[in-house]
This record gives C-alpha cells, sequence and structure tokens, in this order.
C-alpha cells in the first residue's frame, strides 16, 4: 500500500497551503500521526477555486472550493472485487437495473472473478453513479463534486494552474488522442499532479457526485426552465475557455450519462471532507 | 457547503442504523391514519407494528420504493416511499419558490388529472418533491400546498439532499441551483405503477397529456 508523506507545518490548518504532500511509492512509509491513517492513499487538495466550463450568465465566474481529501488513484477492480464480495446487493448478478444497467462490470469473467483481461490494479470501470457512490459510502467516503474534481484536476503537475505549465495541457490532450487501451493500465503510473494525485487526466473519465447539474444538453432546448444563454452556439459563447476541449469533453460526457449508466471508460475515486477536528493534528 | 454535507452525512448515518435495526418503525408510529397501505391494518397501539407486517411481497428490481431513506411531508411527518405502494402515483420534482415553471408543472398534472377517466382518477397519488432541501421547509411547502389549492390527495415532501439527488437520478430529473437561489431543473412528470415502477414519462411544459392520460386509464384497469 503506497501511503502519502505528509510532512508536518507548524499550525496546518490555518496555513493549509503550506501542506506538502508528495504521492510516494515508497513501502512503509510513516504516517506522520495516527489521524492521518484514515486518509492513506489520499490526497489533501487545498481549497481554491473552480471555474466552471459553462455557466449561466448570473453564476459567479469563481466558485470556492473548500479544502478536503480526494483518493491519491481511482479505485482498482481488486479494490471493487472485494467491495461487492462483501456486499452482494452490489455483485453483477444481482443488481437491481434501476441501479446498474446491463454493462455493469460486463467485462469481469464473473460476478467475483476478474477474468485474464482484466488487470486487478487497473482502474475499475463500467461502474454506475449509484455503485460508486455506494463503494465511497462503504468507505467512508463520499464522491467528489465537479467542483472539487475540477479544482483539484486543474492543477498541474508542479504548479498550481496546469494550463499554464508547459507541457500539461499537451499531455492531456495526447491521452485524448488516443483510444481507450485494453486491458487499461494500472493506476498510479503516470505523473502526479501538484497534490499528489494521479490520473486525473490520462486514465479514465470519473463519476462525480453531482454530475446531473451538467445540463447542456437536450434539457437546455426542450424539458428545463434554463437559461437561454445555455443554448447550443451561445453555450460555447458562455463558456469560460474555448480551449479547454478537454473540460468540454468531461462537460459533454456529464451531461450525456445517466446514474444508472455503467460506462467502459468512466471510473471513479472516492473524496472525504476535512474535518477540522481530527485531521488539524496533521 | 457545509451544512449540506452535515446533512448527508446525517442520512448516511441515519440509512445505517437503519438498516442495521428494524425499519420501518416510523412510517408506522407518527403516519396520519387514513394515508399508509402499510400501516392501515394495524392498530396504532403497537409501536413495533411494521416490523413483522410489512408487504410481503418483495419490492420489484425496478421499483423506486428501493430507495431507502426517511422523507418528511409538509405536515412535518416522517414517512417512507415505501409508504406509496399499492397505488399509481404522478410524480414530480419541484421548488415552491419557483416562479415559472413550478406553477405549471402541477397545472399540467392537474390536466392530466382532467384527462382521466372518472373511475381510475380518484386511485391516482399525487405526489411532489422538493429538491430545494435547505428553503422547502414542511411550513414552506404547506404554503405552496394552499397557494397551489392541493387537497389532501396530493403529497408533498422533502429529504436530505442525498435521498432527493437518488430519487432525481432514478427518474432522470436535473436540477442546479443559480446564484439567485433559482434552480433550473428537467420539467418532467413520472407515472409510477402500484410497485413504485416508472409506466411514463411526460417531458417538458404544457404538453399533450393524452399519451400519460391513456397509460394511466389503462393501468388502472
Amino acid at each position: 500500500m503506497n501511503a502519502l508523506i505528509i510532512t508536518r507545518v507548524p499550525n496546518p490548518l490555518r496555513h493549509l497551503f503550506g501542506v506538502v504532500l508528495l504521492g510516494s511509492g515508497m513501502m512503509g512509509a510513516t504516517l506522520a500521526r495516527g489521524e492521518d491513517a484514515g486518509h492513506v492513499g489520499m490526497a489533501l487538495i487545498p481549497a481554491g477555486t473552480y471555474e466552471p466550463q459553462l455557466r449561466n450568465k448570473d453564476e459567479p465566474e469563481q466558485v470556492a472550493v473548500g479544502a478536503f481529501w480526494l483518493d491519491a488513484r481511482p479505485v482498482t477492480n481488486a479494490e471493487f472485487l472485494e467491495f461487492v464480495r462483501t456486499h452482494p446487493q452490489w455483485r453483477r448478478s444481482r443488481v437491481s437495473p434501476l441501479f446498474a444497467d446491463r454493462a455493469y462490470l460486463a467485462d469481469w469473467a464473473a460476478d467475483l472473478e476478474l477474468g485474464d483481461r482484466i488487470p486487478p490494479d487497473a482502474p475499475v470501470v463500467r461502474v454506475s453513479w449509484f455503485a460508486a457512490r455506494a463503494f465511497a459510502k462503504a468507505h467512508g467516503k463520499r464522491l467528489p463534486t465537479t467542483a472539487e474534481w475540477e479544482r483539484a484536476a486543474a492543477a498541474g503537475f508542479s504548479q498550481a494552474i496546469g494550463a499554464t505549465e508547459p507541457g500539461f495541457s499537451a499531455a492531456i490532450l495526447n491521452w485524448l488522442a488516443r483510444p481507450t487501451p485494453a486491458p487499461l493500465p494500472n493506476v498510479g503510473q503516470g505523473r502526479p499532479n501538484l497534490f499528489g494525485a494521479y490520473d486525473l487526466h490520462g486514465l479514465v473519465w470519473e463519476w462525480v457526485d453531482d454530475f446531473n447539474t451538467a445540463m447542456t444538453t437536450g434539457e437546455s432546448r426542450a424539458d428545463t426552465g434554463l437559461e437561454r444563454n445555455l443554448f447550443c452556439g451561445a453555450g460555447a459563447a458562455g463558456a469560460r475557455n474555448l480551449n479547454d476541449y478537454p473540460g468540454f469533453m468531461r462537460a459533454g460526457l456529464r451531461s450525456s450519462i445517466r446514474a444508472n449508466y455503467a460506462v467502459p471508460n468512466l471510473g471513479f475515486r472516492g473524496a472525504r471532507d476535512l474535518n477540522l477536528t481530527t485531521d488539524s493534528s496533521l | 457547503m457545509k451544512p449540506s454535507f452535515h446533512l448527508i452525512i446525517a442520512s448516511v448515518l441515519g440509512a445505517l442504523t437503519a438498516t442495521a435495526g428494524e425499519t420501518p418503525a416510523a412510517c408506522c408510529a407518527v403516519l396520519p391514519t387514513e394515508k399508509p397501505a402499510c400501516c392501515a391494518p394495524v392498530p396504532a397501539a403497537k409501536p413495533a407494528c411494521c416490523a413483522g407486517e410489512k408487504p410481503s411481497a418483495p419490492l420489484s428490481d425496478k421499483s423506486l420504493y428501493q430507495l431507502e431513506g426517511e422523507w418528511i411531508n409538509d405536515a412535518g411527518q416522517p414517512t417512507v416511499l415505501t409508504s406509496l405502494r399499492g397505488r399509481p402515483v404522478i410524480l414530480a420534482l419541484f421548488f415552491a419558490s419557483c416562479e415559472y415553471a413550478c406553477p405549471v408543472l402541477v397545472h399540467d398534472m392537474k390536466r392530466l388529472l382532467a384527462a382521466l377517466s372518472d373511475d381510475v382518477r380518484p386511485t391516482i397519488q399525487r405526489v411532489l418533491v422538493t429538491f430545494d432541501t435547505t428553503r422547502d421547509t414542511p411550513a414552506a411547502l404547506r404554503a405552496f400546498r394552499e397557494r397551489m389549492e392541493l387537497d389532501s390527495s396530493w403529497t408533498l415532501l422533502t429529504s436530505t439532499p442525498a435521498d432527493v439527488q437518488e430519487l432525481a437520478m432514478l427518474v432522470g430529473v436535473k436540477y442546479k441551483q443559480d446564484a439567485r437561489g433559482q434552480f433550473a431543473h428537467s420539467n418532467l412528470i413520472t407515472l409510477l405503477n402500484g410497485e413504485g415502477e416508472v409506466i411514463h414519462q411526460q417531458v417538458g411544459l404544457m404538453g399533450d397529456v393524452s399519451g400519460a392520460a391513456k397509460v394511466l386509464n389503462e393501468s388502472g384497469k
């Protein structure tokens, strides 16, 4: 199990930006404090802002995002297998079609068997939002919100804003230009971002808790009371950054899926609130 | 942000404790006597009523009533979705301070009811669920009921953000709050059969309700 090294800073929660997190492959890395054991494998994402890719004219350009914990890597097949072992209602053969469609874990060999084609340490995909949420809940976590996920993923490898870091955007576009490989690579192989989170780009898409707030498809034309400025062409005109192609891809994906969909390249990772009482001893 | 997370946590804890112990006691203890199918035959004096006397058949795997969680009606009484089991439902998600779409949505539901045959209409349960879980307290829902002249055949419900979100996901309703506190949202009227399975959805406002009426008229036979 990889651990995050959390270097101690004098007065941490009042100086969140001073907390340095290093993604580390070192075995047996010591945790700073006992309390941190609950967050093993998670990266602390410091408070920051999220700039929605598409927004209503009445919405602010920036949304404040509080500090939170985010899984440093997407959930793997092995981890999800363990979950369905202990939570039989989430096995492929038993799950309600309301909560996961027929593609749910469809590439696994059997209910409790990954099979040769599915690497245990590759990210689990073909999981529904309900299943991802149940997994997170079972681990005392939740799914990150869109704002949190985007806030974490906006960071570069070494700079706070990836978009202006040389090579960062190119690396993402490179990934988008390639078809999804089969089998998927293992998690945690790429370069971690500034906060120690791996694979936010470059491996799979990820569920967010409030994905259904992305209203860029039919809803804006037919069945919502949404402002007219989210209409097709005008939607792009109201967009933050017309060059953020990956951002449009994610927004488009979120608006096109439903909570019981199981999609071949859509996985997830967990998040957790910062607990001001127990986390303050970092 | 913060309070809603607490609510979510509370709901998680609630769900955990609920599954650990006797589940449905809440629905019997507090609900008014005329209402719930699950409690009707049980004498009010027995507190542990529902534990052994739930509707016997398990829910179908397409039933929305598989959603756990505790809901609160506009009388401030807790309830569970399975208490709707037994009769068809017309369901919409809304918020009470809505300026335009929601009154129209309710009007559409009334038009749909008007289009039903006289023998089917009284059997249909009308359910409105708010996604404005912060502002739509039972009192706010009660005010909406009065404003919209909704009689006792209408059930107005709220819950935790997480439970409302799951229900919205199941019926495919999207909603998003803007900076003024208004919600952009899908306008959908969902028809459920007695088992809580979606049998039809009416998309958009002021549409033709004859298709939905036909589905309900036939489901009542």
